[in-house]
């Protein structure tokens, strides 16, 4: 018989404690709100939000001669954009036994989760949108013999023409060059917002004409998903940009990587109604009383509001890097 | 029952074909009873029909009319949910056997189970390094003929000297479904052909989604030729962009543009294999309307019709006509999957047939 008290004859009553932090839950960057214009519906406002863009007059560039005779008037022309309200929600019924007897505090962990679910919901109904509703170039700059193929310098400088030429606005000023080794000037710059499988791509163009953030003369205006820029485009990563797998020429993964500028694409709430969280007590769920509620609920809409001012500039991987 | 489930009933008249039922919910549990059939006591028909999640995607449990009153099941292209909720996704890839130089062109896929209006992507069309039709990989199509189990066609002129035909099962050549092609409308659309003239009538690959005041724009890359389309540039205004308006719908995949094209270069999509890598598409987008009101009511219809993308109602309220519409939906499905026994008996019934469908969505489902 042993002489010594140790865990095996009298182990703790309790063999567990709850860690006082809870652990992070892995979540994407949403870029696509970033880059939206914002805009509100009003209430008693109808169903759907309506834009209006004056089209450019003709410049008269006929002189007038000297018959004083006016020439003949213009008609003013405009192009109407609408977009329909809808709306989104989730929610958990939580049955007050698991508000009472669990050890944490269920209702602000779950309370958060949903805010977090309801503006993922936001920004991936935006991508997906811009997905089917912008039209695409196919790189073709890159060497795998793909179409699209591997993302080169040149399929970033086409894209950049090509917003330039439509008179798009810019999102970022340029970043004035420091003295500072290694580093050098940024342009001012369209966002590219593209997967993060794509960062060993963005890579393997050092030298080529990808700058990587670390390489600006001053990090104070990168975003926190930024990895770098080509030329006039600075990019932006997340793990949530649209990816078709296997559907290139040659089965590989194709990139959805949405480059734009400014009013590109416009976001839409409803007096105020984007950001709702709803608690329901116990009390309102039946006559014991015995279930909570916890909702979010939105209201979105989205439309692209210059057509002229977005590419989604589609590629796959360049073939010699493994998979994510 | 408690205070969180979900019911919902309803009926309509089959096509033959599966049919959509969109719901606030994803059901557990679904039943269906063939009306016409029933009543009729027809032979080869499935009377009644269950499904339970449990028992799995594409099942069902049947009641059917052989000759005599008999149980049967389906095991595939039964019942099934669905959330569509998130575009770029997509069924089993499935071997291309072959596919014929023509105008349109029929594919040959063993088994494909594919029906009238799927939208389908290629990849790997190459015959040889150098010859196939790799030219339309990742272009959607809509599926316009569906010959038999094995064979099915999509619009595009393959009949043309770029265009090879396909054969013994190349390697790497591959298709499949996009499941939820419409999930925002109206869209961007590749386009299939271009007939110039005093007005354009442009044929796109898969569904437009446009309507009558649509404004569009064309984004056709130099090659595929009537480039004059393009809304930039703009030679009279430097920097205004050039749009169309539709002014009449022929068909899902064909509309009418009130620009003059007479003088505009002919289209042509005979692209050289040579030129896949980096190959660019033509492309007409949807780019806002000039439309005032919103769908026109008609027999049977709601006061105020929701929009519809692709010929059916989205479960939204009422919008202007041609405006951006979500079209994300969930429910369930009622296959044409056909029974094991009674290989003549199709689930969701023969065309005309009228079905009742109930549909559940339980608090609590034991064991959990």
């Amino acid at each position: 018989m042993s002489m010594i008290t140790n865990t095996s004859n009298l182990g703790p009553m309790i063999l567990q404690s709850l860690a006082p932090a809870m652990l992070y839950v892995p979540t994407p960057t949403m870029n696509y709100i970033t880059v939206c214009d914002k805009t509100s519906m009003p209430a008693n406002g109808g169903t759907t939000m309506r834009f209006m863009r004056p089209r450019a007059l003709t410049p008269p560039t006929v002189q007038l001669g000297n018959a004083g005779i006016d020439p003949p008037a213009q008609v003013p022309q405009r192009d109407i954009i609408d977009a329909q309200m809808a709306f989104f929600g989730t929610g958990c019924v939580i049955n007050e036994q698991v508000i009472l007897q669990d050890q944490e505090g269920v209702l602000a962990w779950v309370s958060e989760r949903l805010a977090v679910a309801m503006r993922q919901a936001e920004d991936l109904i935006l991508r997906d949108y811009i997905v089917s509703a912008a039209s695409v170039i196919m790189a073709g700059g890159g060497g795998n013999g793909d179409n699209p193929s591997n993302l080169g310098v040149s399929d970033f400088s086409l894209v950049a023409t090509t917003l330039d030429t439509n008179n798009a606005y810019k999102f970022m000023t340029g970043i004035e060059g420091m003295d500072r080794f290694g580093t050098g000037p940024v342009r001012s710059a369209y966002f590219m917002l593209a997967s993060t499988e794509l960062q060993s791509d963005f890579d393997s163009l050092v030298g080529q004409g990808f700058k990587s953030v670390w390489d600006y003369p001053s990090n104070s205006s990168a975003l926190p998903s930024e990895v770098g820029s080509v030329f006039n485009i600075r990019i932006l990563t997340s793990s949530e940009a649209p990816v078709a797998r296997q559907a290139s020429a040659n089965s590989n993964d194709v990139y959805y990587n949405t480059v734009c500028g400014r009013q590109a694409i416009t976001h839409i709430n409803q007096d105020g109604y984007s950001m709702n969280l709803i608690y329901r007590d116990p009390y309102f769920s039946g006559m014991l009383a015995q279930n909570a509620t916890l909702a979010v609920k939105f209201a979105q809409a989205q439309a692209l509001t210059q057509d002229t001012a977005i590419r989604n500039l589609l590629c796959t991987r360049l073939s010699t890097l493994g998979g994510p | 029952m408690t205070e969180y489930s979900r019911l919902a009933k309803g009926y309509f008249t089959s096509t033959g074909a599966a049919k959509v039922i969109n719901l606030p919910f994803q059901p557990d549990y679904v039943e269906i009873i063939n009306y016409t059939a029933s009543a009729a006591f027809t032979d080869h028909r499935v009377l009644s029909a269950q499904w339970d999640v449990n028992m799995g995607q594409g099942f069902a449990i049947t009641q059917v009319k052989n000759t005599t009153y008999q149980t049967d099941s389906v095991v595939s292209n039964g019942i099934s949910t669905f959330s569509a909720g998130l575009a770029l996704q997509y069924g089993a890839r499935q071997q291309v056997v072959g596919a014929t130089k023509a105008d349109p062109i029929v594919f040959n896929v063993t088994a494909h189970g594919y029906s009238v209006g799927d939208i389908v992507i290629f990849e790997g069309l190459y015959q040889s390094s150098t010859t196939g039709m790799p030219q339309i990989c990742g272009i959607p199509f809509a599926i316009t003929a569906v010959g038999d189990a094995d064979h099915f066609t999509v619009k595009w002129n393959g009949n043309q000297s770029n265009y090879t035909a396909l054969s013994g099962s190349p390697t790497g050549a591959y298709v499949k479904k996009v499941l939820y092609p419409y999930l925002y409308a109206p869209g961007v659309s590749y386009v299939e052909a271009i007939t110039t003239g005093s007005t354009t009538t442009i044929v796109t690959t898969a569904p437009h989604n446009c309507v009558v005041g649509q404004e569009v724009a064309f984004r056709i890359p130099s090659a595929w030729g009537t480039t004059q389309l393009n809304s930039l540039p703009n030679v009279v205004i430097p920097g205004s962009p050039i749009y169309g308006y539709v002014v009449s719908v022929t068909d899902s995949r064909t509309v009418v543009v009130n620009i003059n094209s007479t003088s505009y270069s002919a289209y042509n999509s005979n692209q050289p294999v040579a030129s896949v890598s980096g190959q660019q598409f033509p492309q007409m987008v949807a780019v806002g309307d000039v439309n005032t009101g919103g769908v026109v009511i008609s027999s049977g219809s709601a006061l105020y019709p929701p929009p519809s993308v692709n010929g059916a109602n989205t479960i939204n309220g009422p919008a202007i006509s041609g405006a951006f519409v979500n079209n994300t939906s969930q429910g369930f499905v009622i296959g044409a999957g056909v029974c094991v026994t009674d290989t003549a008996a199709v689930l969701v019934g023969a065309n005309t047939n009228v079905i009742y469908w109930k549909a559940y969505l339980h608090d609590m489902s034991l064991p959990v």
